[in-house]
């Protein structure tokens, strides 16, 4: 991204419109649990998350149109993703010590 | 310490001067570094996400109702805060690319009041829980009868855990905002030399965006059983 030739309104029209958006995805977290995927408030709330972080990565931190930055970023949420993946869906339903284990059953101890 | 920039000059073989590259214009170069830093910091908080995740897959019942007990209100009004201060500082960097100095520095100024605003709302929600007895070695976070079912304990452990070191991450940026003040107030940041002040935003915007995730996975997933609030 050139950062020397700035254009001052269409920037700060720019900026102005993503704060729109991220208030009116920050009014969606609210009424989301009441209205609409009630019973998969997680999933619903994490979805809007990442909403709001895409705009957030891309307007208020200059991602957009960098490659090599964006492809550092894209492997490390990679990263993290295979951790997650790892751990949640495939430890976490194959837990075998439930009923000794000081994470699930502290009276055991 | 003075950083006057001295330029080092390399003479080729007709004999003719050039002035070396010094890294003080070397704006990707100073962009790309602090990324890599803030890579850190997403796989710090990728990994306390992770803990998170999974306590939660094992205790969903004492996850949903230890949420369900947060103050939504006063973390709803600290999300807008942030946003909002998110939006001050991005246009504070806007002024100084286009050669407003005073006007960045309004808009950092306002930063750091929407900042500090953020750790007060932060500090009575504390308080309000601290009262309660749910406080990090606690009554109720304690090992024994009349405390809370273990998976509100991990739970808790771990809000107080992320919010706090968040919290540290505030307080790190309002040092950061004010020495980026004097440092424009010095001449050493410019419209010309604005790195440090970029840098700054972008850290500013990752402490935003981890709030983006901490506030609906420990406020909003229990949101359907309760008002909310110690």
């Amino acid at each position: 991204m050139d950062t020397n030739t700035v254009n001052y309104k269409t920037e700060r029209a720019s900026y102005y419109k993503v704060l729109v958006g991220l208030l009116l995805l920050t009014a969606v977290t609210f009424v989301q649990p009441h209205f609409f995927m009630t019973h998969s408030t997680f999933l619903a709330q994490m979805l809007i998350a990442v909403v709001k972080a895409w705009l957030i990565l891309m307007y208020y931190m200059h991602l957009k149109g960098e490659k090599l930055i964006g492809a550092m970023v894209i492997f490390s949420l990679f990263l993290v993703s295979f951790f997650f993946i790892i751990t949640i869906g495939i430890d976490v339903p194959n837990f075998q010590y439930a009923a000794e284990s000081y994470i699930t059953a502290p009276a055991a101890h | 310490m003075s950083h006057e920039y001295i330029p080092e000059i390399a003479i080729d073989r007709e004999g003719n001067e050039h002035e070396v590259q010094g890294w003080q214009d070397d704006f990707y170069g100073g962009k790309l570094g602090f990324w890599l830093f803030m890579l850190t910091e997403v796989m710090m908080f990728g990994a306390m996400f992770l803990a998170l995740a999974y306590y939660n897959t094992l205790h969903p019942e004492d996850y949903f109702n230890a949420s369900a007990s947060l103050n939504r209100v006063l973390g709803g009004i600290n999300t807008v805060i942030l946003l909002v201060s998110a939006l001050t500082m991005g246009l504070g960097l806007l002024k100084m690319r286009t050669g407003d100095v005073k006007g960045a520095k309004l808009m950092i100024w306002a930063t750091i009041i929407l900042a500090t605003a953020f750790l007060i709302i932060k500090g009575f929600e504390w308080k309000a829980e601290y009262n309660h007895g749910v406080f990090l070695l606690h009554d109720k976070l304690l090992v024994g009868p009349g405390t809370l079912p273990f998976g509100q304990k991990l739970f808790f452990g771990m809000y107080f855990t992320m919010t706090g070191l968040h919290g540290l991450h505030i307080i790190i940026g309002i040092g950061l905002m004010i020495w980026l003040l004097k440092r424009i107030n010095a001449g050493k940041v410019s419209t010309e030399h604005h790195i440090l002040h970029w840098n700054i935003a972008l850290y500013w915007d990752i402490v935003h965006l981890i709030w983006v995730f901490v506030f609906p996975y420990y406020y909003m997933i229990g949101a359907a059983g309760g008002t909310g609030g110690h």
